[in-house]
């Protein structure tokens, strides 16, 4: 077998993907402090379960926690009563998600944009088919309550709930995992996109829309417009993100 | 809607073992529903008795029985628990208690973030396993449907009513992933002369051997309609879908279907 051969098949065993899943870590966990999901001063559980509940190994753990405690994030106390606390920054929320904005390139957001957009098409074409009036009671509900929400956080909750019903009813739970795969990547980030009252409105208008051509059964609009909602909101993002980068 | 003619009018003896097979299979799932629920009326019937609030922690002794359901229904039962009603537990707003299968071969418990201050999915009151038996007391029979609020799978669940002293207080459900069910039930579908789907109310098939027509896909309302006007399902191999019943479980065998 040649060398090439080898290395190839060797890479065949290689673990997968782990740098992606400490930066993965580090992002859900780091935006549940940032957003204070995660109060200041908090235990963090225990890293076996943390891991178990995550679904890396410990290893990838150990990484993602130290990584967070070089961004001041975490603070570690070794001995009796020891463990990982949350350390909550003493900066207001949008700066906060600003810094996190930047960590992000915009080729980078430019192609979740467009990864998201795709299976959400995806999503909506296949929930104009599959689904009945019944079915969209969740969206409507969802679409109302984030009419009613004020908080930029409460609002990016619900628009991700949004996604992960459209995709619900498409019957689809490769759809579904990917777009909460997407909330927990961009989902704290959307706060952003949402928190002019003139984006909000046109979010909720875009959703109804949405809504409506998946009741009529009208596939390839809803499909056109569920590109159009992802594509809206990132716009908004990656506006904000070149306006840091100026 | 579907309307449906009585179990065993047509003489029909393939189609009869598909539907003694869906109630045998299902039944079994409802009599672990039935252990849960009637083990959470136990366990609530003290607080009750001693006229105080009912808290998480009389309920402490349910696992115990989960874990055992989940390892005896491995083939078939992916979650189970209890799903309490909002605002009546004294200690907590609102409050589950459900046991999954984990791909480690354990099981764990779900712990779902039910904080409205921070979490979406708080509010599980607007799933059909809840509304069906706190509306009508009777069971439910729910999907298939994405459930993303516990297993992200596709899936079924089965759930009953749970009373206390007269009033209602949650609901037991059990969980049965679609390829679980589809693995049970296809024996008995593929022993029919030609291609069956299994449809729940809403017409969305639940599992078939039909290529045309998925699982998840909407069987739509005229194909179903015209066996509304025949008196009795047309006999094999005859002209015209056939739509059968299942008994007391909520699903319908569609054959002949176009």
């Amino acid at each position: 077998m040649s060398r090439v051969e080898n290395d190839a098949r060797h890479a065949v065993f290689a673990p997968v993907d782990t740098v992606a899943r400490v930066d993965a870590v580090v992002r859900r966990l780091g935006d549940a402090i940032e957003l204070g999901l995660l109060a200041d001063g908090e235990q963090l559980p225990g890293e076996s379960e943390l891991s178990t509940r995550l679904g890396v190994s410990t290893v990838t753990l150990r990484e993602a926690l130290m990584a967070l405690r070089q961004q001041g994030l975490v603070t570690t106390r070794r001995g009796r009563g020891g463990g990982s606390f949350v350390v909550s920054p003493a900066k207001p929320l949008s700066e906060r998600l600003f810094l996190r904005l930047a960590d992000w390139s915009t080729p980078d957001l430019r192609d979740l944009a467009d990864h998201w957009a795709a299976i959400t098409g995806a999503a909506a074409r296949l929930a104009a088919q599959r689904t009945e009036p019944e079915d969209l009671a969740p969206l409507h509900r969802s679409v109302d309550a984030l009419a009613a929400a004020t908080e930029p956080a409460a609002r990016a909750r619900i628009h991700a709930r949004f996604h992960v019903e459209l995709a619900a009813a498409a019957q689809s739970a490769r759809l579904t995992r990917e777009e909460i795969r997407f909330q927990a990547e961009i989902g704290t980030l959307l706060c952003l996109a949402l928190t002019e009252e003139e984006d909000h409105t046109r979010t909720v208008t875009l959703q109804r829309t949405l809504i409506g051509a998946v009741r009529d059964g009208a596939g390839d609009r809803a499909g056109t417009l569920a590109e159009e909602c992802v594509q809206d909101a990132m716009a908004r993002l990656i506006g904000l993100r070149l306006g840091i980068a100026g | 809607m579907v309307t449906t003619h009585p179990t065993g009018s047509p003489a029909r003896t393939g189609a009869s073992d598909v539907i003694d097979e869906v109630s045998r299979i299902l039944e079994g799932v409802f009599q672990e529903v039935a252990r849960t629920r009637d083990r959470c009326e136990q366990l609530a019937a003290p607080a009750d008795a001693e006229d105080r609030d009912l808290t998480t922690a009389d309920f402490a002794a349910l696992p115990e029985l989960l874990r055992q359901q989940l390892a005896s229904g491995r083939d078939l039962i992916s979650g189970v628990g209890f799903i309490a009603e909002p605002g009546l537990l004294g200690d907590v707003p609102v409050w589950l208690d459900w046991w999954q299968n984990a791909p480690d071969g354990s099981f764990r418990p779900l712990q779902l973030d039910l904080d409205p201050n921070t979490s979406a999915y708080s509010d599980y009151t607007h799933w059909e396993w809840f509304t069906v038996p706190r509306a009508t007391g009777g069971r439910a029979v729910s999907g298939p449907y994405v459930d993303y609020l516990c297993s992200d799978e596709y899936s079924l669940t089965l759930a009953l009513p749970v009373y206390s002293a007269g009033r209602f207080i949650g609901v037991a459900a059990a969980d049965v992933y679609l390829r679980h069910f589809e693995n049970a039930v296809m024996p008995a579908l593929q022993q029919l002369p030609g291609p069956a789907c299994l449809v729940n109310t809403r017409g969305r098939v639940v599992a078939s051997t039909d290529p045309r027509h998925l699982a998840g896909s909407l069987l739509k309302d005229p194909p179903l309609g015209e066996t509304r006007s025949s008196a009795a399902a047309p006999a094999p191999g005859g002209p015209g879908p056939s739509l059968l019943s299942c008994g007391e479980i909520p699903l319908h065998l569609v054959t002949g279907h176009a």
